[in-house]
């Protein structure tokens, strides 16, 4: 019973947060909504027992991407765009209309044919197993995962570097 | 719903929504009193305990002055600037204060009423498995809600000193969880009950030698994770008048307040759990309870710690700051990991061995401490004044 | 709670994605808009491996794990280009970002 609620709770506040996250016209609402849609995340990887991922769901999402995002729409936009049509895009009725055929003839359908199983298994979380198995099966994922995050690091620094020299060359012609 | 698990949850929050404000009220007159000494004043000596005679010989050292500040700021007008986002802005500081309220959770306190819980275990308020990685997840919302003052306030220092703010904490975020890491490779788990344990008979890590070079880098970014002086950058009332809460006023400036100093204990908490052994101490053996005083003596000790170094320290420049997080703490705490697995594979109990451990660690921390502090060196020349000729 | 509330609940949230992904026109809601398309994927992977027959092989935790790591990256590398984007064109509305079009 304290599981249902939990679920139905959490469930209203994903998908309302992600919806104010992804129409509203104020970014930095958006931001902070999308956020409440991470946060209730972490709640159902919770209440499914994967502790340590909702755990680095907060580190890395909240803490790391939100922040980002927080960060570039600073360096970007204008914060509160006023006028409608510059949020929407011209396409805007065709990807409402992808969208609903997506959901109702595509996924529905396949969640409810599919021959699901019907009770979790009891299980005890443990974060020592998962870290056994990165370094034993999948360390070389775990390698390959650093050096992704490393390659990623240096692109975005210059990337923005890169945008800096073209700054200082106007600056020196004008 | 079951009543039990009610009782139990009850039992396990409750004190902590008490214990540590009042706590809070308490270190505020601590920190004014310790501040006015170093400067050679007195300090708040003048408001007495409400219902004795008011002031004159009951005042007890001022030790009513949390009282007083607190009834001042209820009663105070709360003003929201025009133009502000008047939603964030009541959320803000709202949100400054969970974050902080929920990690005292995971601490591994245990209480004299611990025992009255029905569960297994009744040390922690969360029994997880990974606590130790949630306190940090949960640490780094704090950043969340100055950013969302300092941009629903419509002010440009506020909105400054919130990106200063966000910039340094996610900074100093890493060196914070890199320095905890060499505690979790040595204990082998994140559960912060396991990790006090495995520090009993006053083998806490704080005496190891990548244990000490740990605590301090541990302790300095946790200075800077409270945004305590010397890293008081963001709410620097000289340059930004008081940063992200400079438009606040009332209750909701009472509340940031009140979230500063809960994530200060919360962090000395950590501190305490990962480095001097948790609620260990003479006299746990024999009486039970006497664990969650020398827990909270400890973090005492520390915030005394923190409000020495504020009283003596002067402020860091911006580039100064960011060049220590990334520069010099990282690299030292990713050397302090390396030299704490080398230490654990020694695993002697022969003295000299150790003493050996001891010599070599601290003479390489020190050397490339040393080397890192040359690199850094910025080529500052003695600043040419220009007179009016 | 039956894995086909977790299932219908991520196909939800998904949808919810594609559609900012289609409808906005702000490259920055885009990208967060893609975001909740990889967290609805993590829900069914964690989903799935609650309820699965073998939950100690714990495909579904580790395949999270790296989801969330390659998502990060994409992140900080696609709000650099973002910003990048930005300097150079003053505007990170993706209808105006059409020199490549043929006029």
């Amino acid at each position: 019973m304290t599981q249902e609620i939990t679920f139905w709770v959490l469930a209203v506040i994903a998908v309302l947060g992600a919806l104010v996250a992804v129409r509203r016209r104020n970014l930095i609402h958006g931001v902070f909504a999308l956020m409440i849609f991470f946060a209730s995340l972490s709640g159902l990887f919770l209440l499914l027992l994967a502790e340590f991922i909702a755990a680095v769901q907060i580190l890395v999402y909240i803490g790391a991407v939100g922040i980002l995002l927080l960060f570039a729409i600073m360096l970007t936009e204008r914060v509160t765009g006023d006028d409608a049509r510059r949020v929407t895009s011209r396409g805007w009725f065709w990807g409402l209309v992808a969208t609903i055929v997506i959901f109702v003839y595509l996924l529905l359908p396949a969640i409810q044919e599919a021959n699901l199983p019907e009770t979790a298994q009891p299980i005890k979380p443990s974060v020592e197993a998962l870290g056994k198995k990165l370094m034993n099966p999948y360390v070389v994922t775990l390698e390959v995962l650093a050096l992704l995050l490393t390659a990623a690091l240096i692109g975005a620094v210059a990337a923005a570097q890169g945008a800096r020299e073209n700054k200082e060359e106007q600056s020196d012609d004008s | 719903m079951n009543l039990n698990l009610i009782i139990d949850i009850l039992i396990a929050t409750v004190p902590l929504l008490v214990i540590f404000p009042s706590l809070f009220a308490f270190t505020t007159w601590i920190e004014r009193k310790a501040l006015a000494r170093i400067q050679n004043r007195i300090g708040p000596n003048k408001v007495g305990i409400p219902c004795t005679r008011a002031g004159g010989s009951f005042s007890l050292f001022g030790l009513g002055q949390p009282a007083a500040d607190g009834i001042k700021m209820l009663f105070k007008e709360d003003i929201v600037p025009t133009g502000a986002d008047r939603l964030f802005h009541l959320l803000a500081p709202i949100l400054a204060l969970i974050p902080a309220m929920l990690v005292l959770c995971f601490l591994p306190l245990e209480f004299p009423w611990s025992g009255l819980m029905s569960a297994k275990s009744g040390v922690q308020a969360f029994l997880l498995d990974s606590a130790v990685i949630f306190f940090f997840a949960i640490t780094g919302l704090n950043t969340l809600a100055v950013f969302m003052a300092g941009w629903a306030s419509r002010n440009k220092y506020s909105l400054l000193g919130g990106m200063r703010a966000i910039a340094q904490m996610v900074s100093y975020e890493i060196p914070l969880v890199l320095s905890a890491v060499v505690v979790v490779m040595h204990v082998g788990s994140l559960n912060a009950a396991d990790i006090a344990n495995a520090q009993e008979n006053w083998r806490w890590f704080v005496f190891t030698p990548w244990g000490l070079a740990a605590f301090v880098i541990f302790f300095i970014s946790a200075l800077a994770e409270t945004n305590r002086s010397p890293f008081d950058l963001p709410e620097a009332e000289s340059e930004l008048i008081a940063g992200y809460f400079t438009e606040y006023s009332g209750f909701k400036f009472a509340l940031f307040f009140l979230g500063e100093y809960i994530s200060m204990f919360a962090i000395s908490g950590l501190a305490v759990v990962l480095f001097l052994g948790g609620g260990a101490g003479p006299g746990v053996g024999a009486l039970p309870w006497l664990a969650a005083v020398w827990f909270l003596a400890k973090i005492f000790a520390l915030i005394a710690v923190m409000i020495w170094l504020r009283g003596t320290l002067p402020r860091l420049r911006v580039d100064q700051l960011m060049g220590f997080a990334w520069k010099f703490l990282l690299p030292i705490s990713i050397l302090n990991i390396f030299i704490s697995g080398i230490t654990w594979h020694l695993k002697s109990q022969n003295p000299v061995v150790i003493a050996g451990v001891w010599v070599a660690s601290l003479m390489i921390l020190y050397v490339v401490a040393k080397g890192l502090n040359k690199l850094n060196r910025a080529d500052v020349k003695p600043r040419e004044y220009k007179y009016a000729e | 709670m039956t894995l086909e509330h977790y299932l219908i609940l991520s196909a939800l949230l998904f949808c919810i994605g594609l559609l900012g992904a289609l409808t906005r026109r702000n490259a920055v809601v885009v990208l967060f808009s893609i975001e909740i398309m990889l967290n609805a994927a993590n829900l069914n992977f964690i989903a799935f491996w609650r309820f699965s027959s073998n939950p100690e092989a714990l495909h579904g935790p580790l395949f999270t794990l790296f989801t969330i790591a390659v998502a990060a990256a994409e992140v900080a590398v696609g709000l650099a280009l973002i910003i990048a984007v930005y300097r150079h064109f003053k505007t990170v509305d993706l209808e105006q970002l059409d020199t490549l079009k043929e006029e």
